[in-house]
């Protein structure tokens, strides 16, 4: 709003308005967020949209992600490659989506890519879940455990019984729990 | 899709393209080939027009961002926030987020009553009168009465006089309006927000015990120190192993059993509904003893004692309540919850309902400047309630880490401690007609109350284990600030403003009937000088009639009937959707 600024062009800025849900100000907040992960990397002129990707390893070092148990998947959920390469405009997308005002729809889309294996097939089957439960747990249950509440899932959440959670089921339970907005949201 | 894209207004087209489920670049490519479509569509005449309309929303759009980022600046508190949700979870946030709303109500309220009754007072005359020798002793600070009795701080000291200045501003008015305003800005606001918070929380079955919510719902993304989801992770494999061993035993109660456990019940709801009404009855007594209107120092100091006990109910009763529960056995913690929150409503209702009482039947009829003070009980009501809390907070959290380590870090209960708030904007409400500036010590409350428990929190308390319900919970603590808080008092200054007679010598409506006279007064006024027809017939047959309140209340109860309908037709389309889905 008049300071002069030579990272973005306006209509790049009124872009990243426009089709994510940040404010110019947290826009370029990010951007030095993005920079400062890799100062050699990451041009500070972004005018004719470099192509510029920062590692994996680079992204999950982040303080809002270091702890958490799924930063790899949130990350390769994002990334085009599926590897866990982020350019800028995945990593501004990352966080719009794991932003305050983003719809639940949006969020349950992604939480679904991120629970389930996108690459095999599009459902949450129980070895998914079983990788999602021992993340969250951290071998405190033992694997008869964990069949268990891996099967107690299932049964609960699967609606078409055919064994799996498809993306309906997902959508089912995350529209009866009211935190999810919440939850599934990192500040930054 | 970009033909759909296209035939929508701008709003709708930012927010849909924002919705996609696309990467960046995909909704980038789409959004260039919506604007490309519209301008290529377009007629080439009046292309003078065009760019100007063109240019004209593109800036209005981005003047919205820009006040988007302003309003980001003036948030308070950000950083702290970030921070204890990164190591306590979204459930402890919203206590936090519950101080800051509230903060805002009272900012507003005194910008308001400030702006509107004070200043042309002080401009008028700015002197107060005190009598001959009454001086600023140090006690007023904890009395509120002696010194600060003549001061803005009361409603005794405001006047009636209509004000000649630029224009006529009578201040009689001006004092109703103004306190109508705020309350129906309050009402307005808070409604709105109870039913936001219903529209997006409301659930039809509670999910929390089931595993699949706790295995995929309930991780909470923005914790991100490091002992906190350690900590997360151990209450999750506890409660997975808690709720498996549970589907293993089903227990199935005898019937001595569940008489043994209906008869606890009945005991302790006996005992703390008891507890809560010998309370009421026991302030009563207190107030009526110490009931006097000489001014030595020494029963100064008295009229310190109802405060005092009070606040001292207040602290101690809970305490009570939460050993009843101890003893009780719930089918699930949700139950154990309201119940412990419903008895502590009963109680601050009984209490505060027999200081009301008192104050309007008794020091209404037997002090000669009665407005003033029951300000000053309230005053003292809410410096003592800030005292004892501060007080509570030290040893309930500070002391109990130093001298009572065996007992464990205490969890950071949110349903008590927003319930405090809740009780403490209960009396600001209250007070607000008759201490126009009390808001102030509100204010100062919050702030004050948001360094402190920041500082309890990080140095002694450890996250709630149970994880889960906050947005339930959220949306019943706003629900419970609208119906007994706010309606409460909004009741009970309708009532002052309406039945009670007006002290003859003090105050803005010194000398009539009944507060509402003042408006009965300026309607005959503007009668006789026969202009604003509208405004007369308005009041004669709009708010002084009955029928159109009848027909009023008629309309809403059909309409809420009908939706009530509407919703139950919608619950037996889902049941019947979801059984075809199964089969």
């Amino acid at each position: 709003m008049g300071n002069k600024q030579t990272i973005f062009t306006d209509e790049q800025l009124d872009a990243y308005q426009d089709c994510t849900f940040f404010t110019r100000k947290e826009i370029l907040r990010l951007h030095g967020r993005y920079h400062e992960l890799a100062p050699h990397l990451v041009p500070m002129d972004y005018t004719n949209d470099p192509d510029c990707k920062l590692p994996l390893a680079l992204i999950v070092n982040m303080p809002e992600l270091k702890e958490n148990p799924f930063r790899n998947r949130i990350v390769e959920a994002f990334s085009e490659d599926g590897m866990g390469n982020l350019s800028f405009n995945e990593f501004v997308d990352m966080f719009s989506v794991l932003s305050e005002t983003a719809p639940r729809e949006l969020k349950a889309i992604y939480a679904f890519k991120i629970y389930a294996d996108f690459n095999v097939d599009n459902f949450l089957c129980k070895e998914d879940l079983e990788k999602t439960l021992n993340k969250l747990t951290k071998e405190e249950l033992t694997p008869e455990e964990v069949d268990l509440v891996c099967e107690k899932t299932i049964e609960e959440a699967d609606l078409d019984g055919d064994n799996k959670l498809s993306f309906a089921d997902f959508e089912n339970m995350i529209s009866r729990a009211p935190d999810f907005l919440s939850t599934f949201h990192i500040r930054i | 899709m970009v033909k759909e894209l296209v035939d929508m207004s701008t709003r709708e087209r930012i927010h849909a393209i924002r919705d996609l489920p696309m990467s960046f670049e995909e909704k980038k490519s789409i959004r260039s080939q919506v604007l490309a479509f519209k301008s290529a569509n377009q007629s080439p005449h009046f292309t003078g027009f065009r760019d100007f309309t063109e240019n004209a929303s593109v800036t209005l759009r981005r003047w919205g961002y820009s006040v988007r980022s302003a309003r980001q600046t003036l948030q308070l508190w950000q950083g702290t926030m970030k921070e204890i949700g990164g190591r306590f979870g979204t459930s402890v946030l919203t206590y936090f987020m519950f101080l800051k709303w509230l903060l805002v109500f009272n900012v507003v309220s005194f910008l308001i009553n400030f702006g509107f009754i004070t200043i042309p007072l002080l401009v008028h005359d700015h002197t107060p009168n005190l009598p001959p020798n009454v001086n600023f002793r140090g006690l007023e600070i904890l009395t509120g009465a002696g010194y600060f009795n003549y001061t803005v701080m009361y409603y005794g000291s405001y006047s009636n006089e209509t004000l000649v200045g630029l224009g006529e501003y009578n201040l009689q008015l001006a004092y109703f309006f103004t306190i109508s305003l705020y309350m129906v800005l309050c009402g307005v606001a808070l409604i709105f927000s109870m039913a936001k918070s219903f529209k997006e929380n409301y659930v039809l079955s509670d999910p929390a015990s089931s595993s699949a919510w706790q295995i995929l719902c309930s991780w909470d993304f923005s914790i991100v120190n490091e002992r906190a989801i350690t900590q997360r992770k151990n209450n999750l494999s506890v409660q997975l192993k808690e709720s498996l061993s549970e589907g293993a035993q089903t227990e199935m109660l005898t019937r001595s059993e569940k008489m043994k456990h209906f008869g606890i019940h009945l005991g302790s709801w006996l005992l703390s509904t008891s507890l809560a009404f010998g309370c009421g009855s026991g302030i009563y007594f207190l107030c009526q003893t110490t009931d006097d209107s000489s001014w030595t120092p020494l029963q100064e100091a008295e009229t310190l004692l109802v405060p005092f006990v009070v606040s001292l109910m207040n602290l101690v009763v809970p305490l009570f309540y939460s050993l009843f529960n101890k003893f009780e056995v719930y089918s699930n913690q949700r139950k154990q919850i309201y119940v412990l929150l419903v008895r502590n409503v009963i109680l601050k209702i009984s209490i505060l309902s027999i200081l009301c009482y008192y104050w309007m039947q008794v020091v209404a009829k037997k002090f000669s400047c009665w407005e003033s003070m029951v300000g000053q009980a309230l005053y003292r009501l809410v410096l003592f309630d800030f005292l004892f809390l501060m007080l509570g907070s030290f040893f309930g959290e500070f002391l109990r880490k130093w001298l009572l380590p065996n007992l464990g870090v205490p969890e950071f209960d949110v349903a008590r401690n927003v319930f405090e708030l809740i009780y403490a904007q209960t009396l600001v409400w209250i007070g607000i007609y008759f201490s126009p500036l009390l808001p102030v010590i509100q204010i100062l409350k919050c702030f004050i109350f948001f360094y402190v428990k920041k500082v309890s929190l990080a140095q002694n308390c450890q996250p709630p284990r149970r994880t889960g319900r906050a947005a339930q919970m959220q949306t019943i603590l706003i629900a419970l600030l609208f119906f007994p808080s706010f309606v409460g008092a909004l009741s009970i200054v309708a009532y002052t403003a309406w039945s009670l007679t007006p002290s003859k010598q003090c105050g803005p409506f010194r000398g009539l009937n009944n507060t509402f006279g003042a408006v009965g007064i300026w309607i005959d006024n503007l009668q006789q000088s026969s202009s604003s027809y509208w405004v007369i017939w308005i009041y004669h047959h709009v708010i002084r009639s009955e029928v159109f309140y009848f027909f009023l209340a008629l309309i809403v109860i059909i309409i809420i009937y009908i939706f009530w309908q509407v919703t139950q037709g919608r619950k037996q389309l889902i049941v019947q959707l979801r059984q075809q889905i199964v089969n």
